[in-house]
């Protein structure tokens, strides 16, 4: 995983730390800072969490606080609701996103809209951790399903895609007064990368500008921000200087951030992990077309896997998963024309 | 029935009912049929001893969870009628300032947290409240109601299963009207004694007469104690019935016309309260007419008053979307 060189700025350093412990670091700080905060989920306690984001957390803080679930998810969520509305701040781990079908009632009939129709009166500070992505998993634990979620006014959506982000976003989605989803990547967790040594909060809704460059703007999040990454170093030796943009929290999205860059470069690349036909990266493409028409110098264009169910042989998978390949094919049809991969 | 019940309670419960049953026919008769209510309106006319019983029974710090159906729940709470009627009719004074509507009642200040449309939804989310009780020690209990036809959701099964893990003190009420919409109880359930499903989470259960105040009071306050002190969920069904349509427009060709006049006949739990008051408590007739015309003209009155409420501004549209935006 490539590192944030921005990071290096904060006060008391950094230190290379893997995604999961990223993760677990935020709990754990954010389990000492306030009683209310508890943990819910299947494998959390005894096992630690499938990808040990939570290993450990359960000697320390005992089972009141670190509760695992039967295999219940619709109770899992729903749980979560109530027991916000009653006053602690649960943390509830979907292990994988494409498991939400079965937690969506909660979420977005429920978490999303109670404070809404009751007029105010009641609060839901949740969170849902839950993980997209990954290799391996063919097609009922790989994809990434970040639309099921931002399309419900709500709640909030971050997909954090480094460990500096992982522990400060998750931090601040504990913290806020209402339902907070938190999209991980299975892929990263293992990964290591910078996490500052002193406890940050990152804010939800701000975007980071990860890498600057005049040629083209390549918006992304989670791991596909990293590859991009990659993908920016690669077309550097092609005389490309593309402008990278983790874009972090999908909603609300810092779409400010990405005019600014766009109104520079005059050229947009949005990728992500999800199939490309009504991924988020449409949404991006339209508010950019709303706001920065005039900057755009060539169409913008959308990078993401293709739109069938992820394959579990690997030349499949490869085939249909987008990565830095499509990446790079993308900018390169941007900026020298022809345009891009549907 | 053991023992005649106390006079001045059981007139109270019965109090209570009237106002339940005058506030849904209001809207049954008059505000519906006049086109002051948009949308759906799910009326309780036939079940009001099942929500005056167990509501009557909880501490009022205790939480209280509803269903599409649940006007009754939130007037029998404590909720000022009028501002019930405002929200029915999507009036700024209503309780959740016009955005909720009937099937979104909700009251923080008596602890309805609030009625849920989606069948089965407020039983976790009740579950939720039992499991934030219990973990801050602060002696509530959840009163989760919910009809029969969410003992076939998922939801149920996995919250009861849970709840009786985790010794939750979480106090299911299934108002069994026989009818899940249209669909009758034993064209949906293959057990149709609901309480039998208790028995496979090893969960305390108790079933009651949803027609008779007095039972269903005692019955609540026993299982309420059991949920509180012991600390464990609870299931009490209460069988009734809904001498109306699913909702308002209800054609009800799905049950004979003679069923509910024959209920009605024989268990409308008013005329049961009544019958017991007069025959057994020895309470006058003149004492239950002018009671029945109090509780009317203030029914009455808040139905005018809430009339004179506005519609709410339209910038309240955007707010409350998000926790931190007003």
């Amino acid at each position: 995983m490539a590192t944030i060189a921005e990071g290096a700025a904060r006060p008391g350093g950094v230190r290379e730390v893997a995604y999961a412990l990223a993760v677990r670091t935020a709990l754990r700080e954010e389990m000492l800072r306030d009683e209310r905060v508890f943990l819910t989920g299947e494998d959390i306690g005894v096992y630690g969490g499938v990808y040990g984001a939570t290993r450990g957390l359960l000697r320390e803080f005992g089972e009141k606080r670190v509760r695992d679930t039967p295999i219940s998810e619709a109770a899992i969520a729903g749980m979560a609701v109530g027991a916000a509305i009653g006053g602690l701040l649960p943390v509830a781990e979907i292990m994988y996103c494409d498991f939400l079908s079965i937690a969506l009632d909660a979420i977005a009939n429920n978490a999303a809209k109670l404070r809404y129709m009751s007029g105010g009166q009641l609060s839901i500070p949740m969170v849902i951790r839950t993980s997209a992505g990954g290799h391996g998993y063919a097609a009922q634990h790989s994809q990434s399903l970040e639309t099921w979620v931002t399309h419900i006014p709500g709640l909030k959506v971050v997909m954090p895609g480094t460990c500096a982000d992982a522990r400060g976003l998750l931090k601040s989605a504990i913290r806020d007064p209402g339902p907070v989803v938190v999209i991980e990547h299975k892929a990263l967790y293992s990964t290591t990368g910078a996490m500052p040594a002193e406890e940050t909060l990152e804010p939800i809704g701000v975007a980071r500008v990860t890498r600057e460059g005049k040629d083209v703007t390549v918006v992304s999040w989670s791991a596909m921000a990293g590859t991009c990454l990659d993908a920016a170093q690669e077309l550097a030796a092609d005389g490309i200087e593309a402008e990278v943009i983790d874009l972090r929290t999908l909603l609300p999205a810092d779409y400010e951030t990405v005019v600014a860059s766009v109104r520079k470069t005059g050229r947009l690349v949005v990728a992500h992990e999800a199939v490309t036909y009504c991924g988020f990266g449409a949404e991006v493409v339209a508010q950019l077309t709303e706001r920065a028409w005039a900057s755009l110098k060539a169409p913008p264009v959308r990078v993401g896997s293709r739109f069938a169910p992820i394959p579990f042989a690997e030349p499949l998978e490869t085939h249909v998963v987008a990565g830095k390949p499509e990446v790079v094919a993308a900018v390169l049809a941007c900026v020298r024309g022809g345009g891009g991969r549907a | 029935m053991a023992g005649k019940p106390p006079t001045e309670q059981l007139l109270s419960l019965y109090e209570d009912m009237l106002r339940v049953r005058f506030f849904e026919e209001k809207i049954d008769r008059e505000l519906f049929p006049a086109g002051l209510i948009r949308g759906l309106t799910h009326l309780y006319i036939g079940q009001e001893a099942t929500g005056v019983g167990v509501i009557r029974a909880l501490e009022p710090q205790d939480y209280v969870l509803s269903t599409h159906r649940g006007h009754g729940h939130c007037l029998i709470r404590g909720s000022p009628p009028v501002r019930v009627f405002a929200e029915i009719m999507g009036r700024r004074d209503g309780l959740c300032r016009g955005k909720g509507g009937s099937m979104h009642l909700c009251d923080i200040a008596t602890n309805f947290v609030g009625a849920n449309p989606v069948v089965g939804a407020d039983i976790p989310i009740g579950a939720g409240l039992a499991f934030a009780a219990k973990y801050l020690e602060n002696g509530r209990i959840a009163a989760v109601f919910f009809g029969d036809g969410a003992m076939n959701t998922g939801a149920f099964h996995e919250t009861a299963n849970l709840a009786s893990l985790w010794k939750l003190p979480l106090f299911l009420i299934c108002e069994n009207n026989r009818y899940a919409i249209s669909v009758s109880l034993e064209r949906s359930s293959a057990v149709t004694d609901l309480a039998d499903r208790a028995a496979a989470y090893g969960m305390w259960h108790d079933t009651v007469d949803g027609m008779r105040v007095w039972d269903v009071f005692e019955a609540a306050r026993r299982a309420a104690e059991v949920c509180r002190s012991h600390q464990q969920p609870v299931l009490l069904v209460a069988n009734t019935y809904r001498f109306v349509g699913h909702y308002t427009r209800d054609t009800l060709r799905y049950r004979p016309p003679e069923e509910a006049r024959d209920e009605f006949r024989e268990h409308d739990p008013i005329h049961l309260a009544e019958r017991e008051l007069s025959d057994d408590c020895g309470v006058s007739v003149d004492v239950l007419v002018e009671l029945r015309e109090r509780v009317k003209r203030e029914i009455d009155e808040a139905a005018e008053e809430a009339q004179k409420s506005a519609p709410p501004p339209v910038e309240w549209a955007m707010e409350d979307v998000y926790g931190d935006d007003r």
